[in-house]
This record gives structure tokens, sequence and C-alpha cells, in this order.
């Protein structure tokens, strides 16, 4: 079972639905992904490169007819990452719905 | 963490499944894919009505092989388009299944479809047969499965 861990890097709305989505795949190509998460070029390179940095994401460059294509990937680390991440949330809302202790009388 | 709201991590966790649910829209079959079988589901239904029976019958056993060569490869629906791949825990392992009970229950249409053709007086049942339901195949292969997929939850 994967352990909670809040990620404060993946938290960001953007980058969650960035991370969620390549943890939903093997790869992910650079256009699938800025359609998807309607954000521009520069802005999806910048979530990006600062989840490569982190380790989290891997991307490469891939030759398609004339033209290059660049796949994303998580890698290990992120997709532990997420899935703590996933877990911390849970945990947060399921504090909030359960039933308070009873007071000792 | 201490101060992340329970409304704000089920927004979150909200993004999180819709972003994975997008993604598992894209499980299915390339669209080449269905072309290729309405494609051969014509020409296998022209074979059938115009040449001998063993010709019919190799033709068949011919596209039999040809579609599990491709199946092995495309059947787990991680590969509908080039842009992406699924990944096996989102794609699951039951799309293989409906992609075969699928092309079964056209197998069956195909024979019923041609036996009422057939017993309205029309000459080369087989091949209006195989015309229709190539039809239904190349244009509603994908939405076909979809609503399948849909079905049972695959």
């Amino acid at each position: 079972m994967t352990k909670a861990r809040f990620d404060e890097l993946i938290h960001p709305s953007t980058r969650l639905s960035l991370v969620a989505t390549l943890a939903a795949a093997d790869w992910a190509e650079f256009a699938f992904l800025k359609e998807r998460l309607d954000l521009s070029d520069s802005a999806l390179s910048k979530q990006l490169t600062t989840l490569e940095e982190a380790g989290y994401v891997t991307t490469e460059r891939r030759l398609s007819g004339n033209r290059r294509k660049l796949r994303a990937r998580l890698t290990d680390t992120g997709r532990n990452a997420f899935n703590g991440h996933i877990e911390a949330l849970k945990a947060i809302v399921d504090g909030a719905t359960a039933p308070a202790a009873e007071p000792p009388t | 963490m201490d101060n992340i709201a329970p409304d704000q991590a089920r927004t979150a966790l909200d993004a999180a499944d819709r972003a994975r649910r997008q993604v598992a829209e894209e499980v299915g079959l390339p669209r080449g894919y269905w072309w290729a079988m309405a494609a051969g589901w014509a020409v296998l239904g022209v074979l059938d009505d115009l040449l001998p029976s063993w010709v019919a019958v190799i033709a068949t056993l011919c596209f039999g092989a040809g579609h599990s060569f491709l199946a092995s490869r495309l059947l787990s629906g991680r590969r509908r388009t080039d842009r992406l791949q699924v990944s096996a825990a989102v794609a699951g392992h039951r799309i293989p299944l409906v992609v075969v009970g699928m092309l079964v229950g056209l197998v069956a249409v195909t024979v019923l479809a041609a036996l009422a053709v057939d017993a309205d007086g029309a000459r080369h049942a087989g091949i209006w047969a195989g015309l229709l339901v190539a039809a239904v195949v190349g244009f509603g292969g994908p939405e076909i499965l979809r609503v399948l997929r849909r079905w049972v939850r695959a």
C-alpha cells in the first residue's frame, strides 16, 4: 500500500492534472498534453522542466517523419510521489468526513 | 499539508480523476484497423459469392491469421492514436474479449443478413450482406466498441 505523502511540487492544479494524465499513460506526446490541459507551448514546457528537474518526469525527442516529437513519461519516483499525494489528499478528505471521537467521560 | 482544507483536497482529487478519465477515453483501436476490417469483410463477401468455396475458405483463414497478427499488437486498446499509450492499468484486460465478441456478433449479423436477402430473392446475397456489415464496421466500429465497453464496463 502506498504511504500518504503530501507533495508540494505536484499539488498546484495544472501540475496535478499533468502528472495525473501521465500516471494514466505509459507515455504521452507534447501535443496531446498541450491540447488536453489547454496550455501554451511555453507553459507546458515550463511545467515539464520543473517535473523533470525533480526527477518525476523524463522526456525524449523522437523522429516522426520529418518532425521531432517530444514524449513525456512519469518516472517511478514520479509515480510513487503522485500515488502518495493522492493518498494524502484522500486522508484529508476522510479526516473531514470521519465521525468525531466521543469525548472521554 | 495542514493548510489544505478538505474542500481543496476533494477538488484536487476530482481534477486527478478527470485527467485519468480523459486518458481512459483514448482506449480503443486505430481508425485504420476498422477500415482494414471493413475491406476484409467486403472482399470475403465477394469471394464467398463468386468463387469456389475452397478459395473462400483459404481467404477466410488468411484473413483470420492476419487479424491474429494485428490483434497481438492492437487489441489491448492502448494504441488507438500515436499521441499516447494508455497504461495497462487504465486500459484493463477485457478489451480483446469485447472486440472478439463484437466480431463474432458481426459474423452472425452477416449470416442473418445474407439469409434475409436470399429469402427476398435477390442475387449475390453474400456480397450484399458482406457490404452491409463492412459499412457498419468501417463507419461505426469505434462507436460500437465504445458502447460495448460501457455495457460491460471494460
